[in-house]
């Protein structure tokens, strides 16, 4: 029972930082790409691993002011990369009453840098960029478990390595379950035969 | 012949465990011009470092431009360091440079090479060639000639401190078997120096051929010894020697100053071995004294079981209970000397290990870590053998019960375990050891997600650095990462995070530049791997900054404020580009942002006051940035005035 308030706890904490930081935030990253200015970054920021979050992207035009690039979520693709791993592609979606500014979301399980990747036209730009987070850039994604009290909470990621070492071990109880087993019917025959020899 | 066949197998065994002499490489440790400088003007000469002394006559530093033209001048010749050397070049244009350089240890004869690049101008550094091997393995010439002497240096050892110490021959028998063990001990010794001597041929370094002469003198008195009693017996030569009024060898004959004599010369023969050794080209007289116990140790064991087994079980009776008795006693004395060598084998081993192992992980990750634990494995399985002779079969025997056969059985077994350990030995005495001295102020390795890594920070001072991480899966080095980054923060303070982007300058041994650990206190590097298909894997290293000698930046007072003065490049040059950083902090240790800073330059020429800079996201807060375009050769005071609050002077060396 514990747990689950500890868990619910953690839940809430990374909820209201979703509160706090809905806005863009210092932490995004500014790039000029052709004629227009991108800010990317984490739509909640700081970025908690195990907690839903999202690509936050705002597009505005340097010729007109910095006006707000509508559309872009029909024509630029966009995908996130953690380490080396296979990208997991994301759908951009316009946010509700901000023009210009779109979002795509997905839950990083894992605390450390992303990288996200936009791929497209922006009008008739052709856009082939890369934010990676990082200092100076916008935030890597941190675990929550420095923020968990009382009882720490394992995230998917940490449970995913504790399963990987309990498979690990148990291969290795089955080769020395074959081991054993081998044994026991070897030495009785081995036994057998010598005592039939003598 | 099958007796001698015999003997010298058990000699060969005998040496299976001096292994633990680690050979020594002449690394490089620094240069001038360092790797991957950028010179404005170019140099005369270039002058390398390494962790050994080096032999001039054998070793070369060729400096090549990117078409593969030659540069350097002559010879290879001393620098004036007791480990350097230095070679003279031609005028260099701009452009890319590289310096192959291939060195033999004054030490012990072994070849290590490498490269590094520089480069003149502004143009792009060129890759370091692939040069091969850094340390190429011995040939097998130098490893039958290193085991021949060891199984020598052991036999001597061992037979000597047996007959002396544990049982004197008690028959002319075993007296015998004795002048045969301690011949054959000499001619071991004898015939690998002087393998030794003729496997280095014209590049023998004048260091290692004196300790291998020692040596091999050193065998020709332990085989001298053996045959002196029967000469001494032999009339015509013993009257020659007297009548010669030179020496007689009368007193050669007596067993007691003979056999000490031949400790002694067993002794010697055995410094012999240390004084070649890694331990001591590092003139680390702890290593040394640890590597020649483990050397006496381990000979008076393995040297004692064939003694045993030669001298006293195969001729042994034991058809009455005294008689097995009398062999139990043997055994029970042999197996305590056997024992206290053991115990002060495996802790100098182990106290050498510590020295020379960097991690658990490099007993299976890295070549010499693999041959030590094979070693281990079998002085394990050698070990058992003893235990059992000291357990099992010697009191049967000391109960006047029949054993001698087991122990026969056993005695052969150790010698023969003996005997494959040796090939185990010579190869660790090819590799060298994980732990070894670099040009790093700091080098630590941290084993994360499979991967060894190893960072290594060129300065402990605050200022401009070079960060390297080298990056090992296994014994493989991992190279074509896709990114390698190293993160900057300091523990003490709110430095901000910095970041460098690393790039791979050799096989898995990725470099960055630049100035982000400026200021002194403990900072945490994050190194950061990403390997295609892969998670990232990261580790973070504590890395202290402080002051020490030879530090290129300044601490200047400027009450209430402390500043940071250092310089980018460390070693500015007239004419080049010149960046003065200044770090502020204030009296709480904290640094200071905000201020306005300006620098008045007193020197040869007139240099106007300029600006500072301050890029908190970039550099981190509390860092000021001075950039200059070029400054005149010469002395130069730096004043930097904080605003109108405070003022301190530094000072800066331009070099031609």
């Amino acid at each position: 029972m514990s747990r689950l308030l500890a868990a619910m706890a953690a839940i809430a904490v990374v909820v209201s930082s979703f509160a706090i930081s809905s806005n863009i935030a210092l932490g995004h990253e500014r790039r000029t790409v052709g004629h227009y200015q991108f800010v990317v970054g984490f739509l909640s920021e700081p970025a908690f691993a195990g907690a839903i979050n999202g690509i936050e992207l705002s597009v505005t035009d340097t010729r007109a002011n910095n006006k707000a690039v509508e559309g872009v979520e029909k024509t630029l693709g966009a995908d996130v990369t953690s380490g080396g791993l296979q990208p997991l592609a994301i759908t951009l979606a316009t946010r509700f009453g901000q023009p210009g500014h779109y979002a795509g979301y997905f839950m990083p399980t894992k605390n450390g840098t992303y990288i996200f990747h936009f791929k497209g036209k922006v009008e008739n730009t052709d856009v082939d960029e890369k934010f990676e987070s990082g200092p100076g850039r916008f935030n890597d994604v941190q675990s929550t478990t420095d923020l968990q009290y009382p009882t720490k909470v394992p995230t998917g990621a940490d449970l995913a390595a504790s399963l990987a070492d309990i498979r690990s071990s148990l291969d290795q109880l089955r080769i020395l379950a074959i081991a054993a087993v081998a044994l026991a019917v070897l030495v009785p025959v081995g036994f057998g035969l010598a005592m039939r020899r003598r | 012949m099958r007796r001698l066949a015999f003997i010298t197998a058990c000699a060969l065994g005998s040496a299976a465990f001096l292994g633990g002499a680690a050979e020594a490489h002449a690394n490089y440790v620094r240069s001038n011009p360092a790797s991957d400088a950028r010179l404005v003007r170019p140099p005369t000469e270039v002058r390398i470092e390494f962790s050994e002394p080096p032999d001039p006559r054998t070793s070369m530093i060729q400096v090549l431009d990117t078409a593969g033209k030659r540069y350097d001048k002559g010879e290879a010749a001393p620098s004036g360091d007791p480990n350097g050397l230095k070679v003279s070049l031609a005028t260099l244009a701009e452009g890319g440079y590289v310096v192959a350089w291939t060195t033999t240890s004054a030490v012990d004869g072994h070849t290590t090479r490498g490269s590094f690049a520089f480069v003149v101008g502004t143009g792009p550094i060129p890759a370091p060639p692939d040069v091969g091997d850094a340390a190429p393995p011995p040939t097998a010439a130098e490893i039958a000639g290193r085991a021949l002497s060891y199984a020598g240096i052991a036999l001597a050892l061992g037979t000597a401190v047996f007959v002396l110490f544990v049982r004197a021959p008690a028959v002319a028998e075993e007296t015998r078997r004795e002048y045969w063990l301690l011949l054959a001990a000499g001619a071991l010794v004898f015939v690998g120096s002087v393998t030794l001597i003729i496997e280095q041929g014209p590049k023998l370094p004048p260091r290692l051929g004196a300790m291998l002469a020692v040596r091999a003198f050193a065998g020709i008195v332990i085989a001298a010894l053996s045959a002196a009693p029967p000469l001494a017996r032999m009339r015509p030569v013993a009257a020659l020697a007297g009548g010669a009024g030179v020496m007689t060898l009368g007193p050669l004959a007596v067993d007691r100053p003979r056999r000490v004599i031949a400790l002694a010369a067993g002794l010697a023969a055995a410094l012999t071995a240390t004084l070649v050794s890694h331990a001591t080209a590092l003139a680390n007289l702890k290593s040394m004294v640890l590597d020649y116990v483990h050397v006496v140790a381990v000979s008076v064991w393995t040297g004692g079981v064939v003694a045993l087994l030669a001298i006293v079980l195969l001729r042994a009776s034991e058809s009455t209970p005294e008689e097995r008795r009398a062999l139990g006693a043997t055994v029970w004395r042999f197996s305590v000397t056997a024992l206290v060598a053991v115990c002060v084998l495996v802790t100098a081993g182990t106290l050498q290990a510590f020295d020379r192992l960097v991690l658990l992980e490099d007993l299976y990750e890295t070549p010499y870590g693999i041959a030590l634990a094979a070693k281990i494995a079998l002085l394990a399985a050698a070990l058992g053998l003893g235990a059992l002779n000291l357990l099992r079969l010697g009191p049967r025997l000391r109960a006047g019960l029949a054993a001698r056969a087991g122990l026969v059985r056993d005695t052969i077994g150790e010698t023969a375990l003996f005997v494959v350990i040796i090939v185990a030995a010579s190869f660790l005495t090819a590799f060298a050891p994980p732990a070894q001295p670099s040009a790093a102020a700091f080098d630590q390795t941290h084993h994360v997600s499979g991967l060894r890594l190893e960072m290594l920070v060129a300065s402990a001072q605050p200022g401009r650095n070079r960060y390297v991480l080298r990056v090992h899966q296994g014994l493989a080095p991992v190279q074509g990462a896709e990114k390698v980054a190293f993160r900057f923060t300091m523990a003490e303070h709110d430095m901000g995070e910095q970041e460098l982007v690393a790039s791979e300058r050799a096989p898995g041994e990725y470099a960055a530049d630049g100035s982000p650990t400026a200021m002194f206190g403990t900072w945490r590097i994050q190194a950061i791997v990403r390997l295609t298909g892969r998670e990232d894997v990261s580790t973070v290293f504590s890395f202290p900054v402080g002051a020490g000698t030879g530090s290129q930046s300044q601490v200047v007072t400027a009450a209430p404020y402390t500043m940071i003065v250092f310089t980018d490049p460390a070693e500015p040059q007239a004419g080049a580009p010149l960046t003065v950083f200044a770090v502020v902090i204030g009296p709480d240790g904290n640094p200071v942002t905000g201020k306005s800073l300006r620098a008045t330059f007193t020197g040869p020429t007139a240099q106007a006051p300029i600006d500072a800079t301050e890029d908190a996201p970039t550099l981190g807060p509390g860092r000021y940035k001075f950039s200059l375009a070029a400054l005149d050769a010469g002395s130069w005071k730096v004043a930097i005035a904080i605003g109108s609050e405070a003022s301190g002077t530094s000072s800066l060396e331009v070099s031609r």
